[in-house]
């Protein structure tokens, strides 16, 4: 898009200027129009339980105050850093493996659809038995809920190269460790990088459960102690907006990866 | 070779990234959450493990470590803070808590179940309130018929509560809907109707109260005098391997126990340390809850007596939690129980 700018008329430039302040200003005003609509909302009900985007706001000041903001942030990031990357480091060789040898995946893949679709909320008690009242817990219900999707997906992939690639890699004698590395990988790389996308997705959202857990820090912690706080639903709110904040820069980060030079590879061969 | 570093540079531009942010991430969390500071670090990990929740019928486990470290610098257990009773209950069963405040119920039933647990103690004494919403005509426990109730687990004391003033007022339990609710939940589900009555421990009917939808329809020092709803319980092997210190763990909670009901001045104190450091509560409801009557929660005579139990025994059958396989001596531990006057409250005195 910015290379083809140069060539474009002065005219059609502008107006791709225009284009993309609109762009911008879409986004920030559905948001300004969701907080007018919440405080509508909470004016038309007269609750006095659930907060006005205003006190939540003040919350979240409070929370930056106390210092506990950026402390419960570095928490839930923490847990979900390990929770995704071990179920990279699992999911990874493992839905490549089975996406090669067929026979493996005809043998796990009974085993995989089963525990895929379980809660992770529903392994808290088993967690706790493993794993106690440790970091190791939540860990783990992340690592459970992002190495499903990761394995399945990486599977399917290698599954589904195109026989072509194979045939024309046997006709220029590649083969084993190149075959994987020049071929396999670079070609199943775009469907990988949009299933990590959906696991981080995924660990991120089972940041809530996986800290009901006796931790004592997380954003899903913070929303989990202000329940017991009384009528405290402004951190209750605060915690879900940081979370869908947060939520929304991984996914931003997560989707650079589509522009390295070795997945454009794989798409473009599509 | 400009070039070669250049493509070098970018292939491992992402695996240092990653390496770097899982570093970074790491030792943050170490720092700012684990405290790993110089010093500190050790002490909570060789101390044996309390589980409590941020509830008044768990006052005493907090008081007595805030006081004791307060005046000696060092703590006798490690207070652990669940959020709910499964994740509580699960921590003790599997050992990562060596003891545990716990619905005096569940204790028995885990009991009947062949855990090996002894109750050593009470937590506290009444402490539970069933509230009604304001604008309802409920007056009576007779007027809860057809009525929903929200409790807090179907093992909870709570529950036997209902059952009991219930069957005074001469209403047969299938008449009215028993839901089990966390309790932090029930003050919102009373405010928008969604239960009829709620009955938990503090502070969370003191809270609908306080928010102005709440009416208190009875207290449990009036409906149940002296009412347990939750005791100390160990795992055996505590007992035996480490005695002496179960005993401390039992004269601490007695002492912090004489020091919370000497004086409404204390409660104040209570609420505010304990609401500032363990519960992050608002200091004002549990000082309201400590308060409005002083009597409504007390911690005086925590002692094991049989006859409470047998009352918790008999209503537990009837409401088809327990069987009666296990009996008090086989569920409790009595030799614990402080003689009389050897327990003085600790001179303390909060600074805010």
């Amino acid at each position: 898009m910015t290379s083809d700018g140069a060539v474009l008329s002065p005219r059609l430039n502008t107006k791709l200027g225009g284009l993309r302040w609109a762009s911008t200003a879409r986004p920030v005003v559905a948001l300004i129009l969701f907080g007018v609509a919440w405080e509508a909302g909470i004016r038309w009900s007269g609750t006095t339980l659930l907060p006005s985007p205003y006190a939540v706001a003040a919350a979240i000041v409070e929370l930056i105050q106390q210092g506990v903001l950026a402390k419960y942030i570095v928490a839930s990031l923490f847990r979900t850093t390990w929770g995704f990357g071990l179920a990279l480091l699992v999911g990874l060789p493992l839905g490549l493996f089975l996406g090669w040898f067929r026979p493996a995946a005809e043998a796990l893949n009974p085993v995989i659809q089963i525990l895929r679709p379980i809660s992770p909320i529903a392994w808290i008690p088993l967690a706790i038995l493993w794993f106690g009242i440790t970091d190791a817990a939540p860990i783990f219900l992340i690592f459970l809920a992002s190495v499903f999707p990761i394995t399945v997906s990486t599977s399917a992939a290698v599954h589904g190269i195109p026989r072509i690639y194979l045939r024309a890699a046997q006709n220029f004698g590649v083969s084993g460790w190149r075959l994987w590395t020049r071929v396999i990988f670079p070609a199943c790389l775009p469907q990988i990088i949009t299933s990590l996308r959906i696991a981080l997705g995924v660990a991120w959202l089972v940041v809530v459960a996986a800290e009901m857990i006796a931790v004592n820090s997380g954003l899903g912690y913070l929303i989990i102690d202000a329940r017991n706080a009384g009528k405290r639903y402004d951190l209750v709110v605060a915690g879900m907006l940081m979370i869908g904040f947060i939520g929304l820069i991984l996914d931003t980060l997560i989707r650079r990866l589509e522009h390295l030079p070795m997945v454009q590879w794989g798409l473009q061969n599509r | 070779m400009t070039l070669l570093l250049v493509a070098m540079t970018k292939a491992f531009l992402l695996p240092v990234l990653v390496f770097v942010w899982i570093a970074t991430i790491s030792v943050l969390h170490g720092f700012m959450n684990l405290g790993w500071t110089a010093r500190g670090s050790s002490d909570g990990a060789s101390l044996v493990q309390i589980g409590f929740l941020p509830v008044t019928c768990h006052l005493t486990c907090p008081v007595t470590d805030f006081i004791r470290r307060e005046t000696r610098g060092s703590g006798l257990f490690q207070p652990i803070k669940f959020n709910s009773w499964p994740e509580l209950k699960e921590a003790f069963l599997a050992r990562k808590t060596q003891a545990t405040f716990l619905l005096a119920p569940m204790a028995i039933a885990l009991r009947e179940q062949g855990v090996p647990i002894k109750i050593v103690y009470l937590g506290h004494r009444d402490g539970t309130a069933v509230v009604v919403h304001r604008e309802s005509s409920i007056r009576n426990f007779s007027d809860l018929r057809g009525k929903t109730i929200a409790v807090p687990n179907r093992f909870s004391n709570q529950r036997l509560l209902i059952f009991r003033a219930l069957r005074d007022a001469g209403v047969p339990i299938s008449e009215v809907n028993l839901v089990e609710m966390p309790p932090p939940d029930m003050p919102a589900a009373l405010s928008v109707k969604a239960v009829d009555a709620i009955c938990s421990g503090e502070p969370f009917m003191g809270q609908a109260e306080l928010d102005g939808y709440g009416r208190v329809l009875a207290l449990t020092k009036d409906m149940w005098p002296g009412f347990i709803s939750c005791v100390l319980a160990v795992h055996e092997d505590l007992i035996q391997e480490q005695r002496p210190l179960v005993q401390e763990m039992v004269d601490g909670i007695a002492a912090s126990g004489l020091w919370i009901d000497k004086s409404a001045d204390n409660r104040e104190q209570a609420a505010d340390f304990v609401a500032k450091n363990y519960y992050h509560q608002n200091p004002r409801l549990l000082a309201y809850v400590l308060s409005k009557p002083a009597d409504r929660v007390t911690y005086s005579s925590l002692n094991l007596v049989r006859e409470n139990f047998r009352e918790i025994e008999e209503l537990g059958k009837l409401s088809g939690i327990l069987s009666g396989k296990a009996s008090f001596d086989d569920y409790t531990d009595t030799s614990f129980n402080p003689k009389p006057d050897s327990i003085k409250a600790p001179d303390f005195v909060y600074d805010k």
